[in-house]
């Protein structure tokens, strides 16, 4: 049993289609980003995955139950919606200490979970003065609470400085390769999970795009570098001396494998070509991702 | 259940909209006092006079006057209930309890607990201006005679269940300012309406506040006539006959919403 399994989910806003028959599974000690451009129906996916949604057909489990029949389900799914989910007036620590009442936790968890995600010194703090990092840390400390072995986390990089997207990334990688957790995390911005992810799972207006691991999905066309250069013929042997394997394509570009692009440019420049384009080419996921968001 | 009674508590007491409501609800209840206490054996151009400051009929009207107070029991029901959509916490509620009815049943039993208490400090508020006030007039402190228990307990009675309207009318607009300006309308207009006026009374007498009434046993001739109400366990019934209904309406419009 995956620990999320969902089966030909399919939800309609009126006559729109937020999503049209999603299948996919996330098993335990991965993390599997879900992407897709904005208005692909990643929200409501994961609404329907936690029960805030009902599903016009189709089934969302977590470890192999509906989460509205989850008898503690704090305990088992930690889940980050939105950065906005609080009560202004309210302090972090307040905020964190009624989510443990409600569920049974020991308040003490409150403390723990906000020294975990770094907010420690604003916890008495009211969430009217938070950044949205920091609303977005709180968040994700109320996911922690009960400590859980699923996570489902929605965009949680959004508001995030980069020294923050940094420490998502460890954190996540933490809590499903160290601790054995199942990680759901969504982004419309690939970069932002590309160095997490296990796996990917790609959504556009919908409907399920491409599913693979990571390795699958940028191997298939192996990272290769496009150079142009009125002596090609030249540079070709050069290049495949220094060790990289050249596909010659049209007149006078060169598709090179095996050497990144400085390396190139420095072959060039040993051999004293002038080049005209030295471009590295982007992956296959990048590919796709990009073709489905600029296609809208 | 008692988790989820004590976090909707918690929610409402780590905030600051309580005891600003607390504080204008003794203010509204002090300048009634202050009125009946000013006018009290005052006659003007004719109209009948309120009765002196030592008799046993002024003591039971200013007690009574604590009854004003019950629209803050409501609007604190209304902001318990839309304060979650307004701010969206409504999700990690319903993220930590999903069982939806759950989470209802809690608020409407947190609401009734939050307006026994407002009507608790708005009879020990009554209790700390009329009884000085009757003694240094010359009058005599009487719980029986002045009709402390009944009044009293129907007080806190509508207080409580005017807090579970609250957080029935919060679910049905679930838009904060609706609600609030809706609790205030209905109970200091169209209510007044329907109750003070004699040929409205047979309506009046079976709404909330007709029925809250009833409980208080005030018996004045306010001008218009003595109104018409219902016996006092009547209007008990009527009033738990409408907190009836509005539980089944929250939880009936909550339990399958989509929340997005
Ligand atoms: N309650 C709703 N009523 C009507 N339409 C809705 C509702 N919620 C979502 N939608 C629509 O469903 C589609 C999918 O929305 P969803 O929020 O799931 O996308 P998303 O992938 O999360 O996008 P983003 O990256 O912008 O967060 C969108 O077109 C959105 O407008
Ligand atoms: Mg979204």
């Amino acid at each position: 049993m995956s620990a999320i399994e969902i089966h030909n989910l399919a939800k309609t806003f009126g006559a729109l289609k937020a999503v049209d028959g999603v299948s996919f599974t996330v098993e335990a000690g991965s993390v599997t980003g879900y992407l897709g451009p904005n208005g692909a129906g990643k929200t409501t996916t994961l609404r329907c995955l936690l029960g805030l949604v009902t599903p016009d057909s189709g089934e969302a489990l977590v470890g192999g139950r509906r989460y509205t029949t989850l008898p503690q389900p704090v305990t088992e799914v930690g889940a980050v919606l939105e950065a906005t989910s609080f009560h202004p007036g309210r302090t972090a620590r307040n905020h964190l200490r009624i989510l443990c009442t409600a569920a049974g936790l020991p308040v003490q968890r409150a403390d723990e979970a906000l020294e975990q995600v770094g907010l420690a010194e604003a916890a008495d703090k009211r969430v009217l003065g938070f950044s949205l990092g920091m609303r977005q840390r709180l968040a994700l400390a109320s996911a922690l609470l009960g400590r859980p072995k699923v996570y489902i986390l929605d965009e949680p990089a959004n508001g995030l400085d980069p020294a923050g997207i940094e420490w998502l990334r460890g954190f996540l990688r933490h809590l499903a390769h160290d601790q054995g957790a199942a990680v759901l995390v969504s982004s419309h911005v690939l970069p932002e999970v590309e160095q997490t992810v296990d796996n990917v799972v790609i959504i556009a207006k919908g409907r399920l795009v491409r599913q693979g691991t990571l390795a699958e999905l940028t191997t298939n066309g192996e990272p290769a570098v496009r150079v142009r250069a009125a002596k090609a013929a030249e540079l070709a042997p050069a290049l495949e001396a220094a060790g990289a394997r050249v596909e010659p394509a049209e007149d006078g570009l060169l598709r090179v494998h095996g050497l990144d692009s400085g390396a190139v440019g420095q072959v060039a420049l040993d051999q004293r070509v002038a080049l005209s384009e030295l471009t590295p080419e982007r992956s296959d996921l990048q590919k796709i991702f990009l073709e489905l968001t600029e296609g809208r | 259940m008692i988790g989820l009674v004590k976090a909707e508590l918690q929610k409402l007491f780590t905030t600051r909209l309580w005891w600003i409501m607390l504080l204008v609800m003794l203010v509204l209840v002090g300048v009634n006092l202050g009125l009946f206490i000013g006018f009290a054996g005052v006659s003007q151009n004719g109209a009948p006079a309120l009765p002196e400051r030592d008799t046993v009929e002024w003591a039971r009207m200013a007690w009574s006057a604590g009854a004003d107070g019950n629209v803050f029991a409501m609007i604190l029901g209304v902001v318990m209930m839309t304060a979650e959509y307004r701010y969206q916490t409504i999700t990690g509620t319903f993220l930590t309890t999903p069982r939806r009815g759950r989470v209802i049943v809690a608020k409407l039993v947190g609401g009734l607990l939050v307006g026994l208490l407002f009507g608790l400090g708005a009879l020990v508020f009554e209790a700390v201006v009329v009884i000085p006030t009757v003694l240094i007039s010359g009058g005599e402190f009487s719980p029986a005679a002045w009709h402390i228990p009944q009044t009293g307990l129907g007080i806190i009675a509508t207080f409580a269940l005017y807090a579970l309207f609250g957080i029935g009318l919060g679910t049905l607009v679930r838009n904060q300012v609706a609600g609030i300006v809706g609790a205030v309308v209905w109970s200091y207009v169209i209510e007044r309406i329907l109750v003070a006026i004699p040929a409205l009374q047979p309506v009046g007498r079976w709404l909330p506040g007709g029925a809250a009434q009833s409980l208080l046993s005030i018996d004045v001739d306010t001008g218009l006539g003595r109104p018409e109400l219902l016996p006092a366990w009547g209007g008990a019934l009527v009033l738990a006959g409408y907190a009836v209904i509005f539980a089944l309406v929250a939880s009936a419009t909550t339990v399958r919403r989509d929340i997005t």
